[in-house]
C-alpha cells in the first residue's frame, strides 16, 4: 500500500512563510512548502484546517496578508484569478462550480477560452477564422470527453447530471486548460467506491499522460495515501506535517491531529 | 413522425455545430424567411404593416438586444428605452447634418454604435453592484438619458417641444416610401441581426457571457476577465437596442419626440424578454409577438362575438386581461414561451410513440 516513489527535482511552485487572516480569525499562519514540477502533492488536514485557503491563494482568489509565492521561479505579490489562468493555473471546486444553463460540451469549450482569440467581427460572421477557431477547440475539447468518457452527455445541460459526473465535467473544464499546475479541491468528496476509483484514475492517468503537476485536497486517507508522491499537512492553519506518505503515517502530529491525543 | 432526426449523422464538426441541426428545424425556418420575403407582401394591407408586422419586428430586434444583456450575461437592465432613445437620436442627428448620407443603413448602424458606446459607459458599475442594483443604476441611466433629449436642444435641433421628424429616406438608392418598402427593409435588417446575434451567443464570446452569468466566481478563475466580458455584453445588447431605437424612430413613428423612448418603453422590452425565454433568441420573438399580438387582440375579441362595450371599458378590461395573463405564463412556465415551445418539440421528436 505504499505510495509511489518517484523524484522530481524541479520546483514548480513555491510558497514561502504564507499568512493570511480574515479579520480576527487567522486561515494560516507561516506556512510553507513546495510543489515540485510532476508530482501529485496532497494537502490535508481536519476541517477548517485551512485547504481550501491555501488553494485560493495559490490561484490568486485570496490575497495573503504575509509571505510570497513563487511560481515556475518568478516570485509574484498581488494575482488576479484570471492572470493566475494565464499563467497555467486551473482547478475545480470543493462545491461543484459548472456552469449549470450550459452543456457539458460547452462547459468544456470554456476551458480553452485563453485560447480562442478571434474578436467581435469574425464572431458575428462565424466564418473563416472563427469557424476554424471552433472546429479547432472542438477537437482538442473531444479528445477530452473521450479521455473521461463523457461521450454520452456532450449535448446535454449539466444541471441535470448526477453528481458524479458533474465532478468529471469539471475536472474536464480545468483539463480543457491544458494547465501546467491543476489544483483539484476535495475532487471525490460525497462519491461512491466505485466513482473514486474513475476519478483516481483520471488523476493518475492526466498526470502520467499529460505530466501535469497535481495539488488536490482530499479526505479519504487511503485514496491520498495511495495516489500523491508528497502530502503536506494542515491543522488550524499550520503546518504540522510534509513529505511522502509513509512519513506523515507515522507522523506523531499529524496522528494527534487526526485521531485526538490522550492527556 | 415527421420531426425526428434519426438518421441524420452529424460527419463532421461543421455540420455538427451549425445553427439548426436537425433538417426540419432548418426547412420551417427557411420556409417561414420566404413566406416572410415573398409571400406577405402580396396580401398584406397597410394596417397589418404599420400596427403589426413592422412593431413586432422592431420591438423583436430590441428584445433580442436586451435578451443577450440579461438572459445570456445576467446583468438586468431597465435602460432600454434610453439606448433606444440615443440610437433615435445619434441616428437623427447624422440624417440631418451629414445630409450626404442619405442611406439607412449607415444612419442606423450609426445610431447602434453610439449607443453601444453609451450602453459600455453606463456599463462600467456592473463590475462591482449586481442583480436589483443594478437594475436600479441602469434605471438611472434611464432618466438621465431622457432628461438629456429634452434639455440639451441642440440633440433635437431647436424644434419647441423637442419632436422631430424625419423624410425622404432612402437606402442605396432604393426610396423606401410604402409601407411594404419600410416592412422589407426592416425584415431584411432583423433577419441580418439575427443572424448575427445567433453567432455570436454560439461562440466563445456568447460562452464568457453565460460563463459570467452562471457562476462569476468559476468564471473569472479559468481566464474570463469580469469587466470585459460584462462590457462586451453592454455594448453589442445596446448595439442591437440603438439599431432598433433608430429604426422604431425612423421608420415606424417618422416624427417622434423623446416620450416616445420613457420608462414605460425598457418595462415593455423586458417583458418581452421575460415571457419569451431568458437566453434564448427564439423567445426575444415569442415575447414580442405577444406583447404586440395580445393587446390588439384583445381588443378585437368582444367585437367578434357580437358583444358591444364602450371603448373606456375595453381599454380597462385589456390592461387587466393582459395582466392577468403575463402572471399566468409566468406561473405556468417560468422560463418562457421559448421552453414551452422547446418542450412540444420534445414531445413531438417521440410522438406517436412516447415509451
Amino acid at each position: 500500500m505504499a505510495g509511489r516513489v518517484r523524484s522530481f527535482p524541479d520546483v514548480l511552485l513555491s510558497v514561502a512563510n504564507i499568512s493570511l487572516s480574515f479579520g480576527g480569525v487567522k486561515a494560516l499562519t507561516d506556512i510553507s512548502f513546495d510543489i515540485a514540477k510532476g508530482e501529485i502533492r496532497a494537502i490535508i488536514g481536519p476541517n477548517g484546517a485551512g485547504k481550501s485557503s491555501m488553494l485560493n491563494c495559490i490561484n490568486g482568489f485570496y490575497h495573503p496578508q504575509q509571505g510570497a509565492i513563487t511560481y515556475k521561479g518568478v516570485r509574484r505579490s498581488q494575482m488576479r484569478p484570471h492572470e493566475a489562468a494565464e499563467q497555467g493555473i486551473a482547478r475545480t471546486f470543493q462545491n461543484i462550480a459548472l456552469f449549470r444553463g450550459m452543456s457539458t460540451l460547452d462547459n468544456i469549450m470554456t476551458g480553452r477560452n485563453l485560447r480562442m482569440k478571434t474578436g467581435l467581427f469574425w464572431q458575428a460572421l462565424h466564418i473563416g477564422p472563427a469557424q476554424r477557431e471552433e472546429i479547432e477547440h472542438r477537437k482538442a475539447v473531444e479528445r477530452i470527453i473521450d479521455f473521461l468518457e463523457i461521450q454520452h452527455i456532450r449535448k446535454a445541460p449539466v444541471g441535470q447530471l448526477p453528481y458524479g459526473l458533474q465532478k468529471r465535467v469539471e475536472l474536464g473544464r480545468a483539463l480543457a486548460a491544458e494547465p501546467e499546475l491543476l489544483l483539484l479541491d476535495e475532487p471525490m468528496a460525497g462519491m461512491n467506491i466505485e466513482e473514486k476509483q474513475d476519478m483516481c484514475r483520471f488523476i493518475l492517468d492526466v498526470n502520467d499522460e499529460f505530466g501535469t503537476t497535481i495539488c488536490l485536497i482530499e479526505h479519504d486517507m487511503g485514496v491520498v495515501m495511495d495516489i500523491s508522491d508528497r502530502v503536506v499537512v494542515l491543522d488550524y492553519g499550520r503546518k504540522i506535517g510534509d513529505g511522502v506518505p509513509d512519513e506523515v503515517r507515522s507522523n506523531e502530529a499529524v496522528v494527534a491531529a487526526y485521531l485526538g491525543v490522550s492527556h | 413522425m415527421l420531426y425526428r432526426e434519426a438518421g441524420q449523422f452529424k460527419t463532421t464538426y461543421v455540420a455538427d455545430q451549425q445553427i439548426f441541426p436537425i433538417l426540419q428545424d432548418r426547412v420551417f425556418v427557411l420556409a417561414v424567411t420566404v413566406v416572410a420575403f415573398l409571400a406577405v407582401p402580396m396580401f398584406a394591407s397597410p394596417y397589418l404593416y404599420t400596427e403589426i408586422l413592422i412593431p413586432f419586428l422592431i420591438l423583436s430586434l430590441a428584445a433580442i438586444g436586451l435578451n443577450i444583456l440579461v438572459g445570456y450575461c445576467g446583468q438586468v437592465s431597465l435602460g432600454t428605452g434610453g439606448f433606444m432613445a440615443v440610437g433615435a437620436y445619434a441616428a437623427y442627428n447624422l440624417w440631418l447634418r451629414v445630409p450626404e448620407v442619405n442611406n439607412l443603413v449607415v444612419v442606423f448602424l450609426f445610431g447602434g454604435v453610439m449607443a453601444a458606446a453609451v450602453g459600455i459607459l453606463f456599463g462600467i458599475p456592473s463590475l462591482r453592484i449586481k442583480g436589483f442594483y443594478l437594475a436600479v443604476a441602469t434605471l438611472a441611466s434611464q432618466f438621465f438619458l431622457d432628461w438629456l433629449f429634452a434639455r440639451v436642444k441642440w440633440l433635437t435641433n431647436y424644434t419647441p417641444s423637442g419632436s422631430v421628424a424625419v423624410g425622404n429616406l432612402s437606402v442605396f438608392g432604393w426610396k423606401i416610401e410604402t409601407p411594404a418598402d419600410r416592412y422589407l427593409l426592416i425584415l431584411g435588417l432583423v433577419v441580418l441581426a439575427t443572424l448575427v446575434a445567433k453567432n455570436l451567443v454560439r461562440g466563445h464570446i456568447g460562452r464568457s457571457w453565460m460563463a459570467i452569468r452562471d457562476m462569476d466566481i468559476a468564471a473569472e478563475i479559468i481566464g474570463f476577465r469580469p469587466l470585459r466580458t460584462k462590457l462586451t455584453a453592454f455594448a453589442v445588447s445596446s448595439f442591437f437596442i440603438g439599431v432598433a431605437g433608430a429604426m422604431w424612430a425612423f421608420l415606424r413613428l417618422g416624427a417622434w419626440e423623446p416620450l416616445a423612448f420613457d420608462i414605460n418603453r425598457s418595462f415593455q422590452i423586458l417583458f418581452m424578454v421575460i415571457i419569451g425565454g431568458l437566453g434564448s433568441l427564439l423567445g426575444s420573438f415569442l415575447g414580442a409577438a405577444f406583447i404586440v399580438l395580445m393587446p390588439i387582440l384583445l381588443n378585437q375579441l368582444p367585437g367578434w362575438f357580437g358583444i358591444r362595450m364602450s371603448t373606456a371599458l375595453l381599454s380597462h378590461l385589456e390592461f387587466m386581461v393582459f395582466g392577468a395573463m403575463i402572471v399566468f405564463f409566468l406561473i405556468v412556465e417560468p422560463h418562457g414561451l421559448a421552453r414551452l415551445w422547446a418542450v412540444a418539440k420534445e414531445k413531438l421528436r417521440l410522438w406517436p410513440f412516447p415509451h
